[in-house]
């Protein structure tokens, strides 16, 4: 494990989860939500588990985002209303 | 507290503030997609907490290869558990949106707090499943 | 207010759990607990024991195979909770975003969905029966099988998508993985050993491992197709729109 990438993708994964929950735009944090799962997946090949990479890249990213998607184009875009 | 083992390890840490982050949303945050999103950043970060503890020094993937000994694999158990736990995430959170979708229909808001306003009286409720 | 309640409830908690995490021994450690009880039993002989040279694909399908079980029917009761939910897309009649929008959709992006999607196919396929020698395995074939599947509906709309996959040729395969799964278990039973049991008495050293590797493959499938397929129905009842149209069909 490398520990310069390792800090990295930390400090990533907390500045994409603290954006993620603040953002207005639904479709933007859910898109960013995205961006954390990736780089989770990423964080899981520097933990050695790349059936969990492989996992989490196909899932999180794809399958979740796509339906919170779905979800936000069926209802409302914007958190406030 | 030890700041340099506390330092050493990061993962431990880091998964401990996601999981406040994602808490935070579920708690604070009134609409209910951004809640859903904070339940997933929690589950990942106990799923990183549960990996991270599998880890050694300088280890390798826990795949039978040549030239690797078994000493220097991470542990497969903390992998083998999580991946079934990502799997069963996704078809709560599923579940879950499937469940905004109906509400939104019934409501026209994702607004917890005025979905709860609105049934303050239950008998207002009616027969909601003859409604479909 | 109730913000600031949050924030020290938030407060307590985390100064809690850093407090734990503050005596557990360093990260990497091989002497921790975790990795000294039944973990070196599991790296050094997983490959005979489990058949695997993938050690997590053994601790899925063997060691741990009554959890991955119960996992499996996991996915299967979410799918039929969202169709008790949602209801299955009609056959002909459901519509998306993609099948109302008046913009077409771009000519790149079909083809270049056209033609990456046999590649993405074939890799899942390959994940899923290469779970043994390498990183890969049902649910990650089977995930990829789900995420190629709604790029294509994303690109192409849902009608064209029910069109190519109706619920005909779904509905028999969504229960697959755990009908695999069960079929494979009570193999065992029959033989007069365990459930789940993959060695089976009175075949002979070579044959049993034959039918080892074949029983997981079947077990791989079956995780691989079947998650897939629940996936993608998930997806085609939750992006269709014609509820509505329907009721006003119906008088």
């Amino acid at each position: 494990m490398n520990w310069t990438v390792n800090l990295l993708l930390m400090l990533f994964l907390l500045a994409t989860a603290v954006v993620a929950i603040t953002l207005k735009d639904l479709l933007a944090a859910v898109v960013v939500f995205s961006a954390y799962s990736l780089m989770m997946a990423m964080l899981w090949t520097q933990l050695r588990a790349p059936d969990l990479a492989l996992t989490e890249a196909a899932v999180g990213a794809g399958v979740t985002t796509v339906l919170f998607i779905i979800v936000v184009y069926r209802t409302v875009r914007r958190e406030d209303r | 507290m030890n700041f340099s083992r506390m330092f050493h390890n990061l993962n431990y840490v880091v998964s401990v503030l996601l999981f406040l982050i994602g808490l935070y949303a579920v708690t604070v945050k009134p609409n209910l997609i951004k809640k859903l999103i904070g339940l997933n950043i929690m589950e990942t970060s106990v799923f990183l907490f549960i990996v991270s503890i599998g880890m050694v020094e300088s280890g390798q993937a826990p795949i039978v290869t040549e030239g690797v000994k078994t000493s220097q694999m991470v542990n497969p158990i903390p992998q083998a558990l999580i991946l079934t736990g990502i799997v069963v995430a996704v078809s709560t959170t599923a579940v879950a949106l499937s469940l905004c979708l109906r509400l939104h229909e019934r409501y026209g808001t994702l607004n917890s707090d005025e979905i709860l306003a609105s049934i303050t009286d239950v008998s207002q409720l009616g027969r909601p499943w003859e409604e479909f | 207010m109730k913000r600031l309640l949050v924030l020290v409830a938030l407060a307590v908690i985390g100064v809690t759990l850093l407090y734990g995490i503050g005596k557990m021994p360093p990260m990497d450690s091989r002497a921790s607990p975790d990795k000294t009880h039944v973990v070196p039993r599991y790296l050094g002989h997983g490959e005979e024991e489990a058949g695997a040279k993938n050690i997590i694909t053994g601790v899925i399908l063997n060691y741990r195979g009554y959890d991955t079980m119960g996992e499996v029917s996991v996915i299967f009761s979410a799918l039929c909770a969202v169709i008790a939910i949602l209801d299955r897309e009609k056959k002909g009649r459901s519509r998306s975003g993609v099948d109302a929008s008046r913009v077409r959709t771009s000519l790149i992006v079909t083809t270049v969905v056209r033609f990456s999607l046999p590649v993405v196919m074939l890799f899942a396929v390959y994940t899923m029966l290469h779970g043994e020698p390498s990183p890969g395995g049902g649910f990650q074939g089977g995930a990829i099988v789900g995420a190629s599947i709604i790029l294509f509906t994303i690109v192409f709309g849902l009608a064209v998508s029910t069109k190519r996959i109706p619920p005909g040729a779904r509905v028999p395969m969504e229960s697959v993985n755990m009908l695999g799964f069960l079929s494979m278990g009570f193999i065992g039973l029959a033989f007069g050993v365990q459930f789940l049991t993959y060695i089976l008495p009175g075949l002979g050293v070579a044959a049993a491992e034959t039918v080892r590797k074949l029983m997981l493959d079947v077990i791989e499938l079956g995780i691989g197709i079947g998650g897939g397929i629940i996936f993608i129905s998930i997806v085609f009842s939750m992006i269709r729109e014609d509820r509505y149209e329907l009721q006003q069909d119906v008088p």
